[in-house]
């Protein structure tokens, strides 16, 4: 199956192989996807390593990442330049994290930026209504948001200095048994 | 992210995270700083691989596992390769035949991903309905493949010889009794072309006697010349080791279950950050579930708050009003256990009758044929409703009326299932009293069962059937309809009423009750895990077919971890049943002296005994150790050390994870007071704070590192007078 396409090098398919929790076919029908989402820009040939990057209008398109009330936030997590644009790599990356292979030392790592709004490494009240109102779509009322995410915060600190810091939410998800089903998409 | 150069804290918080990778537990001194780099973000890598114990093979491993962008992973690798490690021939043989060994292991598993059984359906459900109802179908498929499994081992040891020697040799070994007990004539003739339908739907007639049932399996050792096949012995121990079988399986996958369910504890603790952050399941794709999936969260945010409010008025309670409530809920226990033993009742008398009248023919002797499984089903329809009623009244928390309705559920089936039974034996051995006029010649009811294993695999095999018939029945005469209407009919009754919903809880219970009548029946109808097989298999699709057209996600969440726990269970208890009711009747009942592989004996297990003294004396004088007390005793002594052993592990690593805990704590605070001293010194020195956070890692770093202690066993809190200065 390797020795007929020519989409990437055996060397590039090791690589991806060796780096992330993919086979060979998983990652050629990745690029499949990749091309699709912007079959203009992105090129059919990558042996030569091309630089091109698909915007996150288009990313955000995607079935799997459509209904998702946080996709923006995933796809700038994975985004080198924090503005949600995609290479290859950071595609592949981001679906490697969120596959069900992945650790939950690691999907911890990933959900702990992706609900941090404000990227200040800390999980604030603010990121948590954030959160909590996106969950929702709002159909709380502020008073219940507000008491919600008190009793969230209550229960996840440990340091006392109410927010939340990565050790604090690994913490807390390190308790949840859903975490690795729920933290998972499937492509 | 270049805002994170600026922050201490944010550089401190994930180079203070990287020492909590696992494998990373690399000496601080090891570590290269990268500054100005705008990398600085991610936790330092070790680019040395000189000072790492673990060989080549290892590091791929962790390269998967470590957050950097992919980029870098991938610069990272390729340093790894093209450093050349001076390594001595032995060792670089070895290196290659591990990486060589991985990839053949990961092509493998490429290939058996091809093999698993329905394993594209399972994912669009997963997808589209959430994990809940995914856990149902996972159990399904579990069911359909323990059932196939055990087919193969029955087919092997009972029914593959049966075959060939009655081929070779079909002669039968007639036992001596009273000629009333050895009548039996399974065949009448067939007189009209609706009779077979019926044999087939009643396992009369024609289907009888066949491999189906118990009463046509041979009764003799099988001797040729050089091969001899106990078939009454292979009977009864292969009817024991599949129930042995079927509980190493069902105990395997708890324990897969319960490492996770026990690992994260207790769930009440942290309910609220749990589904805020846990709660939404990323693999939801369909758009209108979505909105559900948002409506789904509120409602059980709504109901954990509700639970808040409940607890607190129920603390506030004044005396004479908790006195009412708990009476009240106690006059309504009592009620739905009356409804429970009218359902019962119920059954009994059904079960009477049918018994009773067995000699009607047509479609009226099919319907009192049918007539227990109709009140079982029937029961278990009602009975579940109107305690669903009372619930209303009693008011307990949600988690605690989920909880409650499903014992209530589950003690109605696998009870009911009791019930049919006992009533079966007390016709067979009239009421439990040999010596009564009917059975004493025999010492079971011959008139009326001149085989009586055969008469119950016939009911176990009736209501394997009737399942399955009526949840074909339900879907298509009500569910199709019930969507039909919502959909075109939009008055304000059908939008109500609403689409159907697939409750998860009630169809697992169905699935346990299928699977425990088809234990009990399988000692007496041995092809019965094969129909069950078959019968699952339709009813995966059936119900693939409902979820997808005719239903909405549920509007209450059923937690997938806890819950698959909780179907194993409750399985358990359907095999205890079963395996009651196999040793009654192996040890107690005296095998019918018409049919059956056993007719010659005073019971089924006698078998076993009389074949055992034809073995070697070896072999007996062995065997007879192991059940002496000279070997069970010590056996007994040693698996007491041994659970103790794991008792007092198990506790010392709670007191770790106690101790680790309340560490993280003090170390939080340490961090603080680290953070306002530095600020403050920024101030004194009149250092800008940005090139102040520049230094940051090293020397920050360096301390708290030096500080920090990676192993439980040298805890140690001397830092505590660095913390109060």
């Amino acid at each position: 199956m390797g020795n007929k396409q020519t989409i990437f090098t055996d060397e590039q398919l090791d690589a991806y192989q060796d780096c992330t929790f993919f086979t060979r076919k998983e990652i050629l029908r990745l690029h499949g996807r990749y091309h699709e989402l912007a079959p203009h820009l992105v090129p059919m040939d990558y042996t030569k390593e091309p630089d091109c990057n698909v915007p996150l209008a288009l990313i955000v398109n995607m079935p799997e990442l459509k209904e998702n009330p946080f996709r923006n936030r995933i796809v700038e997590s994975f985004s080198e330049d924090g503005m949600g644009n995609l290479s290859f790599n950071e595609f592949v990356d981001m679906f490697s994290v969120l596959s069900e292979m992945a650790p939950r030392e690691l999907k911890a790592i990933y959900a702990f930026k992706i609900y941090d709004f404000n990227v200040d490494n800390y999980l604030c009240k603010e990121d948590l209504e954030k959160t909590l109102n996106r969950l929702t779509k709002e159909e709380l009322t502020p008073e219940e948001v507000e008491l919600v995410c008190e009793k969230a915060i209550e229960e996840a600190d440990l340091d006392g200095d109410s927010k939340l810091s990565f050790a604090d939410f690994e913490n807390m998800i390190s308790r949840a048994p859903d975490f690795l089903s729920t933290f998972h998409i499937r492509i | 992210m270049a805002s994170e150069l600026q922050d201490p804290s944010g550089v401190y918080d994930y180079t203070e995270g990287s020492s909590s990778y696992p494998g990373e537990q690399q000496p601080l001194r090891s570590r290269r700083v990268s500054s100005q780099d705008s990398n600085q973000n991610y936790p330092q890598f070790n680019w040395n691989p000189e000072e790492d114990e673990e060989g080549d093979s290892g590091l791929p491993r962790e390269l998967r596992s470590i957050p950097l962008p992919m980029s870098l992973k991938r610069a990272v690798r390729q340093v790894q390769q093209m450093k050349v490690p001076v390594v001595s021939r032995a060792e670089s043989w070895k290196r290659k035949k591990t990486r060589s060994l991985r990839k053949l292991k990961d092509n493998s598993k490429e290939v058996l991903d091809a093999f698993t059984l329905w394993k594209k359906t399972l994912q669009k459900i997963g997808g589209n309905f959430g994990s809940g109802v995914h856990s149902y179908f996972l159990f399904l498929r579990f069911l359909v493949v323990l059932n196939f499994v055990s087919f193969f081992l029955i087919a092997g040891f009972v029914l593959a010889p049966s075959i060939v020697f009655r081929y070779v040799d079909s002669s039968l070994d007639n036992s001596n009794g009273p000629a009333e007990c050895l009548e039996y004539n399974p065949n009448p003739k067939v007189t009209v072309f609706y009779q077979y339908f019926l044999d087939l739907l009643s396992g009369t007639g024609f289907m009888e006697y066949s491999y189906l049932f118990y009463g046509y399996y041979y009764n003799k050792v099988v001797a040729n010349e050089d091969v001899t096949y106990n078939i009454p012995l292979a009977y009864v121990l292969t009817a024991v080791f599949y129930f042995a079988f079927c509980l190493i399986c069902i105990i395997a996958r708890m324990g897969a279950n319960a490492r996770v369910a026990v690992a994260t504890g207790g769930h009440t603790i942290g309910e609220y950050s749990m589904i805020v952050f846990t709660g939404w399941d990323y693999s939801c794709l369909r758009d209108r579930d979505t909105k559900l999936k948002q409506k789904n969260i509120h409602y059980r945010l709504q109901v954990d708050l509700e639970e808040e409010r409940l607890k607190k008025r129920a603390a506030a309670l004044t005396l004479s009003r908790k006195v009412l409530l708990y009476s009240l809920r106690t006059f309504l226990h009592l009620v739905a256990f009356g409804l429970i033993m009218g359902a019962f009742y119920g059954i009994f008398l059904a079960a009477d009758f049918s018994q009773k009248n067995t000699t009607e023919k047509g479609i009226l002797g099919l319907f009192y044929e049918y007539l227990p499984s109709i009140v079982i089903t029937a029961g278990n329809f009602l009975v579940p409703m109107l305690c669903d009623q009372i619930a209303l009244i009693e008011k307990y928390s949600p988690s605690t009326t989920v909880i409650v309705a499903l014992l209530r559920a589950v003690f109605l089936r696998l009870v009911s299932l009791a019930v049919l039974l006992f009533t079966l034996w007390r016709q067979i051995t009239c009421d439990g009293n040999i010596e009564e006029a009917g059975c004493k010649l025999c010492q079971y009811n011959y008139n009326v069962y001149p085989c009586w294993e055969t008469r119950i695999g016939q009911e176990m095999y009736k209501l394997t059937l009737f399942d399955l018939l009526i949840n074909i029945a339900v879907l298509v005469l009500v569910e199709f309809p019930r969507r039909m209407v919502v959909d075109k009919c939009s008055c304000k009754l059908t939008q109500w009423v609403g689409r159907q919903e697939f409750v998860v809880p009630s169809n697992v219970l169905g699935l346990v009750y299928g699977q425990a009548v088809v234990w009990t029946g399988t000692l007496f109808c041995p092809l019965l895990p094969l129909i069950n097989t078959i019968k699952f298999i339709i009813l995966f699709y059936c119900k693939k077919i409902t979820l997808f057209y005719n239903c909405r996600p549920a509007h209450r969440t059923f937690r997938s971890t806890t819950s698959t726990f909780f179907f194993l269970v409750v399985l358990l208890f359907g095999w205890g049943l079963a395996t009651v009711v196999m040793v009654y009747s192996l040890s107690e009942i005296r095998p019918s002296l018409s049919c059956g592989p056993f007719r010659l004996f005073p019971n089924m297990w006698s078998v076993v005994p009389s074949s055992f003294y034809s073995l070697s004396e070896t072999t007996q004088e062995f065997l007879f150790f192991i059940g002496s007390q000279s070997f069970s005793i010590p056996l007994f002594a040693l698996s007491c050390v041994v659970m103790c052993y794991f008792i007092a592990l198990a506790s010392v690593y709670g007191k770790s994870v106690a101790l680790l805990r309340t560490q993280l704590k003090l170390e939080g605070r340490d961090k603080q007071f680290l953070v306002k001293q530095i600020e403050q010194l920024g101030r004194q020195l009149h250092i800008p704070t940005h090139s102040a956070g520049c230094l940051l890692p090293v020397w920050l770093n360096y301390f708290l590192s030096a500080s920090c202690v990676t192993s439980p066993e040298t805890v140690s809190f001397d830092r505590s007078g660095f913390s109060r200065r």
